[in-house]
């Protein structure tokens, strides 16, 4: 359960900045904690894997920004993502969600093997994600919608009984793309600004 | 390991082009070299080849091979057209990682690895669709794609996903809403009306060569890749039980072929016809699924790969016309040859006979008439328009007539535009060897569809 709040916090925090670098420092948080989510369901390669491809896309993104000042304020965008996100992730888990429905004991502080707070904060990534992704104005903020998806994406692929290796390195490397795209944009993007 | 060997052939040539990507000499023939090793790969591996990388199964399928020999022939055109007439170094390395994804996609099995690669592969053009960005929209257009392809490919990872954990006694709801959920993913990806904003701002603002990189190498790509998700998921049998999914993927598929082709007849310029005639006949593809028969997947998958070539050699076409007659509008005057390859390329995208965009068309149209009378006069309907679109093209080429017929200075578009024609008229008037490996992934959807 903790570990669904830094989540949570880590993306409300990578939302509301008004600073690039400080997003991408947040959205590490964000992975970090996701990772801590799963972690008794991958083995360390695998979190090896998915953690390097969360660290290099938080960088190219913390690299984009060039300066300490360059991003996008969200503005009310941050409180309606917000709203519709807590939306969606109630919805989703009332209608999607997969996980066995016996005995769930969700621990404060350890593994939940029933995968019902994976469940909860991949919704919450991926709703968050959507609703960032789709008022975004610029790159920036459309890199950290897309991060944000993928990474709940990835959690609700780790709770699948399939080999998992082949997955997370793919994964990762989808991240990674995104990542490099979107700092690719954000640096064309200054440009055409800037001139 | 065979069967991967061209696919990482193209990733390890893409890596080595982007670090010397500026040496114009250099890159251009190491592309087009890697291409042709990454074909003789493909021709040497032998059918029903199957191996294993990382936990992920592979599978050299018929219709595999066919679309991998009809996308590295396309890139090779591609990237000979960038290489001699319209050079821009960020191309060969996009060429090259598409072409490995493509690839890649085509030999992979798992649902869930085939939407992550496909995802990799469509985010790569990104770096070829931005140019002299501070003089037009193309960084806008880059991200608005971004956008689209970064939304629709996480929900269909997600929703794949989802459905895969389904418990066996989870409501026809649940099942419902995530096929839905994948449907519109793939929407968003293929740029089907409704959800072709982003198409039409690539089509204004993009380089042509990138354009089509994107609508006649990956829109294809991605079509397929729909096909076999859904055959691979084991979502079919739900979806036969469940009408809602089929009327979803029947109403986006008419809506796109009508609409594209409405869009198409009253194009501007030549481009915009091409991605407008691309998205209609996607969306004449779609409705082509949607029937789930035998007729419908064959007649919807050939006319998507020859949607992709023809489109090709026309919008490179349209690029050239517009480089010889800038600033004026693009005229036959000024690239007499450049001008018929785009006529001749409007033949085969509206499906004409003799050339091989014919049966796929005729599969489609038929089997929509069986399956509703005004499904089939709607897609008539559709091709009526887009003739209209590519008739309004030649006359805005030809209208001022062609005082003296010559071959323009380097007429590579026109060349690569005779060399598709010849293929796609070879192929028309020997259509068997085209449409046998699209019959056989047919009858596996058919099986997976219905199993024992």
């Amino acid at each position: 359960m903790i570990a669904l709040g830094i989540v949570a916090l880590a993306t409300l925090a990578a939302n509301g900045s008004r600073q690039l670098r400080y997003s991408a420092v947040a959205l590490l948080g964000v992975s970090l904690a996701a990772n801590v989510l799963t972690a008794g369901q991958l083995t360390v390669t695998q979190l090896a894997v998915e953690g390097c491809g969360a660290l290099v896309a938080c960088g190219i993104l913390y690299v984009a920004a060039r300066d300490r000042s360059y991003g996008e304020d969200p503005g009310w965008r941050l409180w309606l993502a917000t709203i519709v996100a807590a939306a969606a992730t109630a919805a989703c888990f009332a209608t999607l969600r997969t996980a066995s429905s016996e005995a769930i004991a969700v621990p404060l502080i350890g593994e939940d093997p029933s995968g019902v707070t994976a469940q909860v904060a991949a919704f919450w990534l991926i709703s968050s994600g959507v609703a960032i992704l789709v008022t975004a104005q610029t790159p920036v903020r459309g890199s950290l919608g897309a991060i944000l998806m993928i990474t709940g994406v990835e959690l609700l692929v780790r709770l699948l009984t399939v080999p998992q290796l082949g997955l997370s390195l793919l994964l990762g490397w989808v991240e990674v793309v995104i990542a490099l795209a979107g700092g690719f944009l954000i640096v064309n993007e200054r440009v055409v600004r800037e001139s | 390991m065979i069967i991967a060997a061209a696919p990482l052939v193209l990733a390890a040539a893409a890596c080595g082009a982007f670090i010397f990507r500026k040496r114009l000499h250099l890159v251009g023939p190491f592309a087009l070299v890697a291409i042709a090793a990454a074909f003789a790969l493909v021709v040497l591996t032998p059918l029903d080849t199957t191996g294993t990388i990382l936990d992920l199964q592979l599978r050299s399928s018929g219709l595999g091979h066919l679309a991998s020999g009809v996308i590295l022939a396309t890139l090779f055109l591609l990237v000979l057209d960038v290489w001699l007439d319209e050079p821009a170094y960020n191309f060969f390395p996009t060429a090259l990682a598409v072409g490995a994804t493509s690839l890649g996609v085509l030999i992979l099995t798992a649902p869930l690895a085939i939407f992550g690669l496909l995802v990799v592969g469509l985010l790569v053009p990104v770096g070829s669709f931005t140019f002299q960005v501070q003089r037009n929209r193309s960084v806008e257009a880059a991200t608005r794609h971004f956008g689209f392809v970064a939304l629709g490919g996480c929900l269909g990872i997600a929703s794949l996903a989802l459905a895969a954990s389904l418990p066996h006694d989870q409501p026809a709801n649940t099942f419902v809403l995530l096929v839905v959920v994948l449907v519109v993913a793939f929407a968003l990806l293929l740029a089907a009306i409704p959800f072709h904003t982003h198409a039409a701002l690539l089509a204004g603002e993009v380089p042509p060569a990138a354009l089509a990189l994107y609508f006649g190498v990956l829109v294809p790509t991605t079509f397929i890749a729909f096909v076999e998700i859904l055959t691979l998921s084991g979502l079919l049998p739900a979806i036969v039980q469940v009408v809602k999914v089929q009327d979803l993927l029947h109403g986006i598929g008419l809506t796109s072929a009508v609409g594209g082709a409405f869009l198409a007849s009253g194009a501007p310029d030549q481009r915009r016809l091409v991605v407008y005639s691309v998205i209609s006949n996607l969306g004449a593809a779609l409705v082509g699924i949607a029937t789930l028969s035998g007729p419908g997947i064959i007649g919807a998958l050939a006319s998507v790969i020859v949607t992709g070539a023809s489109a090709s050699g026309q919008l490179l076409a349209a690029g050239a016309l517009e480089r010889r007659s800038s600033p004026e509008r693009p005229i036959a005057r000024k690239a007499p040859l450049a001008a018929l390859a785009f006529v001749v390329g409007g033949f085969a995208m509206i499906g004409a006979p003799p050339l091989l965009g014919f049966p796929g068309r005729f599969f489609m149209e038929l089997i929509a008439y069986q399956f509703a009378p005004l499904t089939g006069a709607a897609l008539v309907f559709a091709t009526l328009l887009l003739i209209v679109g590519q008739l309004r093209a030649v006359l805005a080429l030809f209208g001022q007539g062609v005082e003296r017929w010559f071959i323009e200075p380097r007429p590579i578009a026109g060349i690569v535009g005779a060399v598709i024609f010849i293929a796609l008229l070879a192929g028309g008037i020997q259509p068997d060897g085209f449409l046998r490996p699209i019959a056989s992934f047919a009858d596996e959807f058919l099986r997976a569809l219905r199993p024992l």
